[in-house]
């Protein structure tokens, strides 16, 4: 089973975040290689696991510097704001120990700049996330 | 805010009647002002897609009567 663990040195003040890539989703690649586009290299994010996200997003920058176009426009609710329309993206996300997911991303602004990715309830659809905050660890596994 | 799509969501709501007849459930490709196709899954009608028309902007949906809006109860977004 593909997994991942990561070690933090303060799980509850940091919450579940990790250190991975974004890169462009394998239609996108195939599309490009058709046209001779060259590959853009995967970017470089800290990504935070969110429960209370139904879906992944990604900042605006990334989907822009990965050369990305939308395939897709969802309405998002926050606890600040109703219906914000925003766009979806494909994308591969790239996890620490080779964990590859494939993800239709939802492209929003994130406060601050320490979080340029949530990992929401559509990648962990298919995981199993385990939560051991009494060592500051979690686990993701596919 | 969704300039890039905005005449596929046209064409989508002009021809919502149509495709909620046929097609609800179903994930739809659309680019500019034309209906390419209908799909069962997300992923294939993605797929479909980009194998047609490229790396360029083109809109997949769900043709549904209720669209429910994707929430986050935490306050990272800046929206």
């Amino acid at each position: 089973m593909p997994s991942f663990t990561a070690q933090l040195p303060n799980l509850q003040a940091l919450g579940p975040t990790v250190d991975m890539r974004v890169w462009i989703g394998t239609p996108v690649e195939e599309a490009m290689k058709k046209t001779g586009t060259k590959l853009p290299d995967p970017v470089a994010v800290k990504a935070m696991i969110d429960t209370g996200a139904t879906g992944s997003v990604i900042q605006p920058a990334i989907a822009q510097s990965l050369g990305l176009q939308p395939i897709g426009v969802v309405s998002i609710c926050t606890p600040s704001s109703e219906n914000v329309p925003c766009y979806q993206y494909v994308v591969r996300l790239l996890f620490p120990n080779n964990v590859i997911v494939e993800a239709v991303a939802v492209e929003a602004p994130l406060k601050g700049q320490q979080i340029q990715c949530l990992i929401g309830r559509d990648v962990l659809a298919h995981a199993v996330l385990v939560y051991t905050g009494y060592i500051n660890q979690f686990t993701l596994s596919f | 805010m969704v300039e890039a799509l905005s005449t596929e969501l046209k064409t989508y709501a002009a021809n919502f009647e149509t495709l909620i007849g046929a097609n609800e459930g179903k994930f739809v490709v659309i680019h500019k002002d034309e209906i390419l196709g209908t799909f069962d899954s997300q992923m294939d009608a993605i797929k479909w897609g980009y194998r047609e028309l490229g790396n360029t902007p083109f809109l997949v949906k769900q043709v549904t009567k209720i669209e429910v809006p994707l929430s986050f109860v935490s306050n990272l977004l800046a929206v």
